[in-house]
């Protein structure tokens, strides 16, 4: 290694504007900035992207309404190899860098003032029947399950340049979890691919080009003892080259910081795939400065606006809840906005009734405007509570403490039809059972024979399922830590509220409908 | 030379020395529009995922409703509560609505028709219903849209029947009348008529008197674009384009494809609708000026050009340029069928096209160079003269263009 190389990565700067210095909170201020994107104040959160798009939204309504730090791409999604066509080379590859673009931002027509966080695997994923190997993982793409390669996925990285990426961790999805002794594989694999990789760029010419784009490191959702050897790698030989940290339980970020003071000025990405605002504010106590969120696609597609605001509104005395469902009767004629005094495009242009009569058409129209309203409301949560927390860490305490008690615990299901479920990853489970459709079929015979007479509109009758379900499926990443470490142990990963979906059996929630 | 009745000015801006083609402005109570116009297509008060923002910059000014969708979703209760189509959707432009007759005879294989109006089985619950032209106007009053159409007789042009052909033509002029006099807003919103009469030119002769007699703001050509030949079509068009007065707009209902558009343009009609541009969007399908291509195909997945070189498009135009979103074809390919984006993004495109394809026959005829503009239109798509469709050489030769010879 060169002194060069040895250099902190310059990718990216993330500074503290501010920590909190009272007991029982570790939440901070702060500002990642990249070359040539909208630097991003933190606490904050990405948008998740499928296939390469945020659900429903152009490119062009993505500049001008999405108000996220970034996007959040998985690779599964974009290097699938057609039976017919398994010797081509995938497309993506070959994406020209043109004006200076970098491919990945470059083939999603992703605007370039948003940064791209790239992954292996969607969030939540869906688990493989085949399970990773020493040197590869296996992954979904929308024609079956690929083996990806830990050096494929470097060259990736490599060749698309996203801002951000988080190198493979040998992670297992299902519901179970891993035992002990797949736990410690799963650090020790984990460990040997990152350690690989900064031998693999050292070693490559294209090394300092690399460094354009900041690592975060996966911190695994298995207890700290079990990993604590990788963790000690990350802090004593690859602090200056890890740009950041993206960790699958938040509950292992205490012990880590205790014992690892240096990690301590890194950004933590959350990827714990959280499923309402409460759990937002416990992890932003925690210490975290950016979440990855699947929910908001998932309420969406819910046909819910989220309604909630920091702090809640003092004005009533019963719960609030996080959204309405916009499919109720209630919002037939009704020509407010959204949510009362939203300033989204959603909410000035248009109102409820709109809203309500495309979710009822099934017009495609009615999810665009529900993302563009949802990611406002989140976006707009964030600045909030940015601003609580520039008041003090009090204030901001606070302020969550009356969210949490002023607000239902969950998102309401929502009662219309689903936009069609638009692809592999929400087909059935390896190895779990079919999934009930949640639409009813749209055309049936009239009378059962119509003999080809009366093609008749079946009504459609409601398919109700929690809005986040298959986000909460998704908080077992790898199963809950089972603790047998004295110190990590009282600290588990649970809703602030009670009854939340992670006291909901993992096995039930994997089989409800999307 | 300009003509003007309450609620539209119709002022003739150019015409073609060749052909019949005219280049018009039509004035309605939401602003001008220029014609000769595409209206796409937003069945259930929504373009197919577009916003209406994004529908605006496109240029477009004047896009259709449908009467039947609305009349069943939201419903009228819904509309008259709301204030009307405009606010519904938050498009402040002009709204053409059709009947609800046509999707009575294109959805509903069990309707009847008799002197009263429509008989259908209801698709919310079978029960028997019955749409009159009362009634029809009556949802297009709530519906508050700029342009409306009278309910007529619709029969599938190809019917051998003469005898029902003209029983349906007679009384579309009589549920005229019935329109006329159950109309509400002559004030503020345009009563159009309907002319039938199949594939017959003396039956559509004779509506077209019949018709014309009413002096409706507007007069559209029904019952085409059901399977009929093309030059049948081509010959009923031009046979009601002579007939028809000169200051009026001549709205031909259902077509789409660009060819179709070029030859009914030179015939001399001015307004067109079809869902083809929207739909085949979402099939994945392209329009260009070198015709349609379909991005699903396996040739397209690493080809990183954009949609269409040269398109002015949000998706096309060059990613330098303010308002480009830099689109692929690969980034379609990879998302067609799979993401809603990728449906949204042609559809974007194919309205631009549809659109931009009438802005520039227009400037082509009033610098009247338009018998050019058709030649180069079709050599563009076709790889040579003899490939060019014979109804369009016919029917251009109708009007004074040769493609074949130069």
């Amino acid at each position: 290694m060169t002194n060069d190389s040895q250099e902190k990565p310059t990718a990216m700067v993330f500074e503290v504007l501010k920590a909190a210095i009272i007991d029982g909170s570790a939440a901070r201020l702060g500002r990642m900035a990249l070359a040539g994107r909208r630097s991003v104040d933190t606490p904050n959160y990405l948008a998740v992207a499928s296939r390469g798009v945020v659900p429903h939204m152009t490119p062009d309504n993505v500049g001008k309404y999405l108000h996220s730090g970034g996007v959040y791409m998985a690779l599964e999604e974009v290097i699938e190899r057609p039976q017919q066509y398994s010797k081509r080379q995938t497309p993506i590859y070959d994406t020209p860098t043109s004006h200076g673009r970098r491919p990945l931002h470059s083939f999603t027509a992703m605007p370039s003032d948003l940064m791209t966080v790239l992954s292996a695997r969607r969030l939540p994923a869906v688990p493989s029947p085949m399970g990773n190997s020493n040197a590869s993982i296996s992954i979904f793409t929308s024609t079956g399950y690929q083996v990806l390669t830990t050096k494929e996925y470097q060259n990736a990285v490599e060749t698309l340049r996203p801002d951000i990426a988080i190198p493979l961790a040998d992670l297992t999805y299902g519901p179970i979890t891993p035992t002990s002794k797949r736990a410690l594989r799963m650090a020790e694999r984990t460990d040997e691919w990152l350690k690989n990789w900064f031998a693999d760029e050292d070693a490559s010419a294209d090394g300092p080009q690399q460094r354009d784009v900041a690592v975060f490191a996966p911190v695994l959702p298995v207890s700290y003892s079990i990993q604590w050897e990788y963790l000690e790698r990350l802090s004593e030989e690859l602090s200056t080259r890890i740009a950041g940290l993206a960790v699958y339980n938040p509950d292992v970020l205490l012990d880590l910081l205790s014992d690892y003071a240096n990690l301590a000025t890194l950004p933590r990405l959350s990827v714990s795939a959280v499923t309402t605002p409460h759990h937002i504010l416990r992890q932003i106590s925690l210490g975290f400065d950016a979440f990855v969120l699947p929910f908001i696609n998932l309420v969406s597609d819910a046909g819910i606006a989220m309604t909630f605001t920091f702090p809640p509104s003092q004005t009533t005395p019963t719960l609030l809840p996080l959204g309405v469902d916009l499919s109720s009767p209630a919002c037939k004629t009704s020509l407010a906005p959204l949510s009362p005094n939203c300033t989204c495009y959603a909410c000035t242009a248009h109102h409820a009734a709109y809203v309500h009569h495309l979710l009822g058409a099934r017009e495609m129209l009615g999810w665009t405007l529900l993302q563009t309203h949802n990611h406002t409301v989140v976006a707009a949560f964030f600045a909030s509570v940015r601003a609580a927390l520039a008041q003090g860490e009090e204030a901001f305490e606070g302020a969550a403490h009356q969210f949490a008690l002023r607000y239902e615990p969950e998102f309401p299901a929502g009662t219309g039809e689903r936009p069609r479920a638009r692809g592999y990853q929400f087909k059935g489970e390896a190895g779990g059972e079919v999934k009930p459709k949640l639409n009813k079929p749209a055309w049936g015979k009239l009378d059962g024979e119509g003999g080809g007479l009366g093609l008749t509109r079946v009504r459609a009758k409601k398919g109700v399922a929690p809005a986040v379900a298959v986000a909460a499926a998704a908080v077992v990443v790898a199963g809950e830590l089972v603790e047998s470490d004295a110190e990590g142990g009282a600290r588990l990963e649970t809703p602030p509220v009670s009854d939340g979906v992670a006291d909901v059996d993992a096995q039930e929630l994997n089989s409800l409908p999307r | 030379m300009s003509a003007s009745s309450v609620a539209l000015t119709f002022e003739l801006v150019a015409k073609c020395s060749t052909t019949r083609a005219r280049a018009s402005t039509m004035t309605l109570p939401h602003g001008p529009v220029n014609l000769p116009l595409f209206m796409p297509v937003a069945t259930q008060a929504s373009l197919k995922g577009l916003t209406p923002e994004q529908l605006e910059n496109t240029g477009c000014r004047l896009c259709l409703n449908n009467t039947y969708h609305l009349g069943l979703k939201p419903g009228q209760e819904v509309l008259d509560a709301v204030g009307g189509a405009h606010k519904f959707q938050g498009w402040n432009h002009n709204i053409l609505t059709d009947s609800g007759g046509f999707q009575m005879v294109s959805l509903l294989k069990l309707a009847t028709v008799t002197e009263e109006g429509v008989r259908f089985l209801s698709p919310h619950d079978g029960t028997p219903m019955l749409l009159t032209p009362e009634h029809s106007i009556s949802l297009q009053n709530s519906i508050g849209s700029d342009i409306i159409m009278q309910l007529d007789d619709v029969l599938v042009t190809t019917s051998p029947d003469k005898e029902r052909m003209r029983e349906a033509m007679l009384r579309s002029v009589r549920w005229l009348d019935r329109c006329i006099a159950a109309h509400k807003n002559p004030d503020r919103q345009n009563l159009f008529c309907i002319i039938q009469g199949g594939l017959d030119l003396e039956m559509r002769r004779e509506c077209c008197a019949e018709m014309v007699a009413r002096d409706t703001p507007g007069i559209a050509i029904g019952g085409l674009s059901g399977g009929e030949a093309k030059d049948d079509f081509c010959r009923v068009v031009g046979a009601c384009t002579q007939l028809l007065p000169e200051l009026k707009p001549r709205y031909v209902m259902g077509i789409g494809y660009p060819e179709d558009l070029m030859v009914c343009v030179a015939l001399g009609a001015d307004m067109f609708d079809c869902v083809w541009p929207t739909r085949t969007a979402r099939f994945g399908n392209a329009i260009t000026k070198l015709g349609v291509l379909n991005l699903k195909r396996e040739m397209y997945a690493a080809d990183f050009g954009p949609i269409e070189d040269g398109c002015g498009c949000p998706c096309c135009r060059p990613v330098e340029e303010e308002g480009s979103m830099g689109i692929t074809r690969a980034f379609v390919h990879h998302n067609a069928a799979k993401e809603t984006v990728a449906a949204h993004l042609l559809t974007l495109h194919n309205v631009w096209y549809q659109l931009n394809l009438m802005r520039e026959a227009r400037e082509a005829i009033i610098e009247d160079r338009f018998p050019a503009f058709i030649r180069t239109f079709f050599a563009q798509i076709y790889p040579d003269r003899q490939s060019y469709p014979s109804w369009a050489v016919d029917a251009l030769r109708t009007v004074g263009v040769d493609l074949i010879e130069t």
